[in-house]
């Protein structure tokens, strides 16, 4: 028995080693990464940009569900953009408020026959609109299908070679599509491209834009600021470099039409859409030896509301996992699969064993150390000692990103909000993510529960949310 | 050694780390706010300066002397931001000036760097104030490995008339990603004379895989010279050639416009027959308002619309084509009239656009 624990306490020790090393890696990865990517954003002249008509025409994908409060604001925002050639295409899910009468009012809509082809089967339309106001702006009609199946019918509606989703209550940054489309201006082969999501809880917003960046003053809200900074600053950028980003945010990534249409689009039981449809984008495109990037660029900014409160948070966060279980299952076959060149051999193998198993091995190792403990197998020193460089490297992470941010994009000018960053990059450890771990952990059991429909986050608004 | 004793080594290491970065937060903020104390106002006195110049109220000793001040990025910075508020003239006279400044030729020197990024602002820098004798430099800048180095270098093309440049400019157009080559044909259009005399020569070579792309070029320059050669191709196998054909042709009032703009309003691609229906009414000569007519029954939806949008542009007697569509025996041309009948002036405008 003894030797039992001794040895589960080694091969613990051994899988965090090998995990933190690919967390180091990553960390080196993305210096020189934001490093060059900094260079292109600063030195990029947008005024010629904009002035310029090579800019690829963009169709940005709007779903929305009971959105009767919000939509003209969130619509009016997306409509203000600062780029030259795109459209909108608002969804409404067969909402049971009158966000369609809203719209309606908002923009003056009248209906126009459906000549498109339904190439991705949806829910059925019921009408679909333009505007006399807006010309731009495209409004479908439809049964209630999910979040999933609108964006299938937007993209369906979409006349443009591009395009983006975009959550209705995400407030994107007036010249994010100008440079979320600069891996396309340098001649990249893209198929897909994420912008950073920041966190808007605690800023000042006007008129649907970020005028000031703040650091949320609680606790929850602000160490979701550094997990953000992390996953984005230096998870993704370290990605960039091996090739293999797999998660393109659902709330701000572009794609380009055709591959989204050649693998059928989003899929509408998938827990995690936009996980599932980078996956299946790898996947296709590997298959058929197509040459493409999957890049995450991190200046384009789009700001979200993250949970404030616990439940929410759980909710959320156990939805995240079930839906990386889920991927990880439904595409098992590119596990080591050395057809998918990377993404086979690394990405998924690491999503796999690196992020979904980890929070099973973490709770198993806090109960084998508490059992080696009661027996006297394991001492006292050595468990602290664990636990110490455990979370001593997760705040290594958390802090890498803080500096990343700090020497690259430095949104938060404040020294208050920068002292917040830190306090809440030490602090995450601590509490914060035990409960992550643990509302991971609960995911594994819940997976034959409910399939994610539309997403339940309780928010407070934008407007509010600085009150 | 032993686990614990492993375990305890990477702690240490840990912890030294953390107050690491810790000092490199603290330190990078505060030399940051050191350098913007020290460089902001050296940018207001060259944005104020800059502003007194452009109005003939300053000497341009004077702003060479404040761009000196400034680190040399950002008088870059500053020099790209201020190039399209002055006048043409003018910026020529402060580009000249410029050669003989140290910074000006640290950063000419640049074009040969290893770095990208030197090149880069190189580029951005000849973007604005290049001359004659910079040629070669932007040539090879041109040629440039990085996409971002000869995107920056080929804006020179909007102050700079140089046959070399824009010949190879004209050349790499072609092989280039969509955007890119969007891009190129943007900067190029400045170069009218040269480059309508090269795109006549590669026009005419109905094999060129390329033709696609030159005809959309071509489309973009709007040249009455290249009108004999684009309705020459009206005919080409490719449909992408023909849809360029047939959009570039609208902005050619000419009778031979809507004699080669007629079949194509026929084609077997909506494409084509969309970008014919358009030109058509650009172009809004009586003649051709019967096949419009017919055109408002096409099947395919898109071809209906600009159609539809195309009669608007003949004033009464596309109205009435458009009104006795509305009650016309044909659904489709019924609901196109009526929707289109239905625009505001704004929404025409904009689909015009």
């Amino acid at each position: 028995m003894n030797e039992l624990i001794r040895d589960a306490n080694l091969a613990i020790l051994f899988y965090f080693l090998a995990l933190n090393s690919f967390y180091a890696l990553l960390l080196v990865l993305s210096i020189p990464e934001i490093w060059e990517q900094t260079r292109l954003a600063e030195d990029e002249d947008f005024q010629r940009l904009m002035q310029s008509d090579a800019l690829p025409p963009i169709t940005i994908l709007v779903p929305a569900y009971n959105e009767q409060k919000t939509i003209e604001a969130s619509v009016t925002a997306i409509l203000t953009l600062h780029y030259r050639n795109y459209e909108v295409v608002v969804v409404n899910d067969g909402s049971k408020d009158e966000t369609l009468e809203a719209l309606r009012h908002a923009f003056d809509l009248y209906e126009i026959p459906r000549t498109y082809p339904e190439t991705i089967p949806t829910k059925p339309l019921r009408a679909l609109y333009r505007s006399r106001t807006r010309t731009k702006l495209v409004v479908i009609d439809k049964d209630n299908g999910g979040k999933a199946d609108s964006l299938n019918a937007a993209i369906n509606a979409g006349r443009f070679p591009l395009v983006i989703a975009v959550d209705a209550d995400t407030l994107i940054e007036p010249d994010a599509l100008l440079r979320l489309t600069r891996p396309f201006l340098l001649g990249r082969r893209i198929a897909a491209v994420g912008g950073t999501v920041r966190v808007a809880n605690g800023c000042v917003v006007k008129h649907g834009q970020v005028t000031d960046a703040r650091v949320p003053h609680g606790l929850l809200p602000g160490i979701q600021v550094v997990e953000y900074l992390r996953a984005f600053l230096f998870g993704r950028l370290g990605w960039n470099r091996l090739g293999g980003n797999l998660i393109i945010s659902g709330a701000f990534g572009l794609f380009r039409k055709d591959h989204v249409l050649a693998i059928g689009g989003y899929h509408p039981t998938s827990i995690v859409e936009d996980l599932d449809l980078v996956v299946r984008l790898h996947r296709y495109l590997r298959s058929r030896k197509v040459r493409y990037e999957i890049p995450f660029i991190p200046d384009p900014v789009a700001w979200t509301e993250v949970p404030e409160s616990l439940r929410v948070l759980a909710r959320q966060r156990e939805r995240w996992q079930r839906g990386l279980v889920a991927a990880v299952w439904q595409y098992r076959g590119m596990l080591f699969n050395p057809r998918y060149g990377r993404v086979g051999l690394i990405a998924v193998p690491f999503y796999a064993f690196g992020e979904m198993l980890a929070p099973l091995v973490e709770v198993f190792g806090y109960g084998i150390t508490a059992v080696g403990l009661a027996l006297g197998v394991v001492n006292v020193p050595f468990a602290l000692l664990f636990i110490l460089v455990a979370w001593g490297y997760g705040m290594l992470l958390s802090l890498w990103a803080v500096v990343l941010e700090e020497v690259s994009f430095r949104r938060y000018r404040r020294s208050g909000d920068l002292v917040r960053l830190v306090l809440f990059a030490m602090l995450e450890n601590f509490g914060y993510r035990q409960c992550g771990v643990w509302w991971r952990l609960r995911a594994f059991f819940s997976m034959g529960g409910r399939k994610h429909v539309w997403g339940e986050m309780t928010r407070r608004g934008f407007e509010t949310a600085t009150k | 050694m032993t686990a614990r004793h492993f375990l305890a080594v990477v702690a240490l290491v840990q912890g030294v780390l953390l107050a690491a970065l810790l000092m490199l937060i603290v330190l990078n903020r505060w030399f940051r706010l050191r350098r913007r104390a020290r460089v902001h106002p050296r940018r207001l006195a060259v944005e104020g300066v800059m502003q007194r110049w452009a109005l003939g109220q300053a000497d341009v000793r004077v702003v060479l002397a404040q761009l000196a001040r400034l680190p040399v990025s950002l008088a870059v910075d500053a020099i790209v931001s201020w190039s399209a508020r002055v006048p043409g003239d003018r910026w020529r006279q402060l580009a000249s000036a410029l050669e003989r400044e140290w910074w000006a030729r640290m950063v000419r020197s640049n074009s040969n760097s290893a770095r990208w990024w030197k090149r880069l602002e190189t580029a951005r820098f000849l973007s604005v104030a290049a001359t004659p004798a910079d040629t070669a430099r932007v040539l090879k800048l041109l040629r440039d490995p990085h996409p971002a180095v000869h995107i920056a270098a080929v804006a020179t093309l909007e102050r700079v008339e140089n046959a070399a440049l824009a010949t190879a400019a004209l050349e790499r157009l072609p092989h280039l990603a969509p955007t890119v080559s969007a891009y190129y044909a943007g900067m190029l259009r400045r170069s009218r004379a040269v480059v309508v005399q090269l795109l006549l020569t590669r026009l005419a070579r109905a094999d060129d895989p390329a033709l696609a792309r030159l005809a959309e070029f071509a489309a973009r320059l709007q040249e009455p010279a290249l009108r004999e050669a684009l309705t020459a191709l009206a005919r080409h196998r490719d449909p992408e050639v023909r849809t360029q054909v047939a959009r570039a042709l609208g902005a050619f009032p000419h009778p031979a416009s809507i004699a080669a703009l007629t079949p194509l309003a026929a084609d077997a691609r909506w494409p084509v027959r969309a970008q014919a229906a358009r030109s058509l009414g650009m172009l809004a000569d009586p003649v051709s308002l019967p096949l419009l007519r017919a055109a408002l029954r096409d099947p395919d939806w898109w071809v209906r619309m600009r159609t539809g949008l195309a009669l608007t542009r003949f004033g009464p007697s596309g109205r009435n084509a458009l009104l006795d569509a509305e009650v016309g025996a044909d659904q489709n041309a019924r609901d196109m009239a009526r929707l289109v009948l239905g625009l505001s002036p704004q929404a025409l405008a904009e689909f015009a656009a």
